[in-house]
């Protein structure tokens, strides 16, 4: 006991006066938090909450403009702001990029409609032998045309996207008219369709909610993601710390003086596991501090971090030491500081953007999605979603702490292999 | 086993994994208690690859290692507990203060509280240390580095001391300190195995040597009788006669 308390306390002070090392290990994580935070909330709040600019341009005072310009508000996609302008200064403030999307809906739009819809529905029961009009041969229709100007940058997905919620809306009152201007021609002398009769919904789609707890309520935003995200990638550079200090106790004497010294070497690197865990666990807390205090402050969400503390307790403590055991195995598999730091830090890039560090991994292509499978940050970050999104337990997260305990005796088990190599 | 022998090694053979030849060929040596012996030999002769077999650092392929009354291949914890080795390398965490790495040193060797601390204290004195005791060790010069490391070997009062190089590139007080020292530890009854690539100072310190080359020992005895029966004038002619002009660069 005496070995291994000694080696804690030697570890944590050598730790402790590294002052570039505790940089790294503790500001380079606050920062990519705060700063991955801030870049990232937009995009996260397009998908969720964000509202894009639209200019309306409405010149038609019937029904079809008003039926549009209720359909885009109901939406809730857009923040529409209505002005009065022609089409090249539509274009131009579009272009301009004031606004993503601009629609202008031309003067007598309704009128025009109206005209299409009653040529082509006389002309349909001259056709079938009803009705009492005649249509001329070469009198035809003109499609009503509506202007959608969108921004340069704006993606072709985007654009479909809109364009079908537009046709959504006109669709609607097409449909309402034609029916009008029938029910007007076969009932020429009889009662009319009420105005206020419209036309019904045939089918009807209920949304319903998943959702049973105020904590599965929460959406993965910019802050849920980030947080964990990035302190598990800081977690995991402690590698280049670890591997570090490993490889300069083999390079001065170090560790060959302690090999001559009485007792189990195993003693001495759990001394060294405990020592870098303690580190971690103090990382993890004060980014989740950051989460919950710092990033509130600038404007962020703030961080849920659930109800289970032990849980989540337990998930800081696994994923520190996989993140330790992988610095013991680079450690023993590097000669130099500079081999190890190199591939330390890039492992942990690689394995933290196939774990959806950067960017969720459910926006990821399917095979990367499938690397992502044997990335140990992934299966970190996944408990602590369990843990912060969907209201997990214990339980839920066990398969990921079976993982990266696994990874950890695999490290160490590696680790092993080449030291007695090296012998 | 000899009871006055320090160490013993019998038809002791290491051969690497996939070298061709072996580091160290069929060695027989019997070193007494209370000497202090001299492994001398050129870069590449087996003399780190001995003394590490002899620590229980690497398993030998064959032969045997006693250490007093231990086997080294059986008895490893036994033989660790008796013997102490100072690094050529400055075997410290350069962040720590002298205080600091000897404490942790002791701590290694199950020595605590008082006891260890009035340890560290006598030997900071004898070594002229105790007054940069809390300083770290990267603010200390090569000589005091050396001197923290041989204390940092004999901490414990190991009754058989490895030193490999102990006084390279330190000052000539600090060398003088740290010889003066093993005479004193010697003339106390500690074995002292020492390698170095100063035969000057090999003369002066060493009551005993072997020479090594190629795996074998080349002659063996005290210095003073080996350079009269070669007919050298030091040891350093002597070194040169056996083992050859040629550079060895590995």
């Amino acid at each position: 006991m005496l070995r291994l308390i000694s080696t804690i306390r030697k570890e944590l002070l050598i730790l402790l006066r590294d002052k570039g090392g505790l940089a790294i290990m503790f500001l380079m994580p606050i920062a990519m938090i705060t700063i991955m935070a801030l870049i990232q909330d937009a995009p996260f709040k397009d998908y969720q909450e964000m509202k894009i600019p639209l200019l309306l341009v409405n010149k038609d005072t019937g029904s079809l403009g008003k039926a549009i310009e209720k359909g885009l508000n109901e939406s809730k996609m857009f923040e529409i702001n209505k002005q009065t302008l022609n089409d090249t200064e539509v274009k131009q403030t579009v272009k301009k990029g004031d606004f993503e999307i601009g629609i202008l809906i031309p003067e007598n739009a309704t009128q025009q409609l109206d005209q299409n819809v009653d040529l082509f529905v006389t002309k349909k029961l001259s056709e079938a032998g009803l009705g009492d009009s005649v249509v001329a041969e070469n009198q035809n229709t003109e499609p009503l045309n509506l202007s959608i100007y969108f921004a340069p940058d704006t993606k072709k997905s985007f654009r479909i996207s809109i364009i079908n919620s537009l046709k959504q809306s006109t669709s609607k009152i097409e449909t309402q008219t034609l029916l009008n201007f029938f029910s007007k021609e076969l009932n020429k002398d009889g009662e009319q369709m009420n105005d206020k009769e419209q036309m019904k919904d045939f089918v009807q789609f209920n949304e319903i909610s998943t959702v049973e707890t105020p904590q599965e309520a929460l959406q993965l935003n910019s802050v849920q993601h980030n947080v964990p995200a990035w302190t598990i990638f800081g977690i995991f550079f402690i590698v280049i710390s670890m591997a570090g200090s490993i490889i300069k106790e083999r390079d001065d004497g170090s560790y060959l003086r302690i090999r001559t010294m009485p007792g189990s070497f195993i003693t001495v690197l759990s001394g060294k596991i405990i020592s870098y865990l303690f580190i971690t666990i103090i990382q993890a807390v004060l980014m989740l501090l950051v989460g919950l205090y710092l990033l509130p402050l600038l404007g962020l969400p703030k961080l849920s971090i659930g109800s289970n503390v032990l849980a989540m307790f337990l998930m800081i403590v696994f994923t520190g030491l996989a993140a330790t055991g992988f610095g013991v195995m680079v450690g023993s598999i590097f000669k130099t500081h500079q081999q190890a730091s190199t591939f330390g830090a890039v492992s942990v890039v690689i394995l933290a953007a196939l774990g959806g560090i950067w960017v969720p991994v459910y926006v990821m292509p399917e095979a990367v999605r499938i690397m992502s499978e044997f990335s140990p940050l992934y299966w970190s970050l996944s408990g602590f979603h369990k843990l912060f999104l969907n209201a997990g337990t214990l339980s839920d997260i066990l398969p990921y702490l079976l993982k990266l305990s696994l990874f950890f005796f695999a490290c160490l088990a590696t680790a092993f292999y080449f030291d007695k190599q090296s012998q | 086993m000899d009871p006055n022998a320090a160490i013993e090694l019998k038809d002791l053979i290491k051969i690497y994994k996939g070298a061709a030849i072996p580091a160290v060929n069929n060695i027989t040596l019997h070193i007494p208690k209370g000497i202090i012996f001299g492994l001398l030999g050129p870069n590449g002769a087996g003399k780190t690859t001995t003394i590490s077999m002899m620590c229980g650092l690497i398993a030998p392929s064959s032969g045997h290692i006693q250490v007093e009354q231990f086997s080294v291949q059986k008895q490893k914890e036994e033989v660790k507990k008796i013997i102490g080795v100072v690094p050529q390398e400055i075997a410290l965490y350069p962040t720590l203060t002298a205080f600091e790495n000897l404490q942790y040193i002791g701590n290694m060797y199950g020595l605590k509280g008082d006891a260890l601390k009035q340890k560290i204290q006598n030997n900071l004195i004898t070594f002229g240390l105790d007054q940069v005791q809390h300083k770290k060790i990267d603010t200390f010069s090569g000589g005091m580095k050396r001197r923290i490391n041989l204390i940092a070997g004999i901490l414990h009062d190991p009754k058989i001391l490895f030193l490999d190089e102990p006084t390279v590139g330190v000052d000539v007080q600090s060398r003088n300190v740290i010889t003066e020292h093993l005479h004193f530890l010697n003339k106390n009854g500690m074995t002292i195995i020492y390698t170095s690539h100063l035969m000057e100072e090999a003369e002066n310190l060493c009551t005993d040597i072997a020479i090594i080359d190629h795996g074998k020992i080349i002659t063996q005895g005290k210095p003073k009788e080996l350079i009269q029966q070669h007919h050298t004038e030091n040891l350093e002619q002597l070194f040169l006669k056996l083992t050859g002009k040629k550079l060895r660069d590995h």
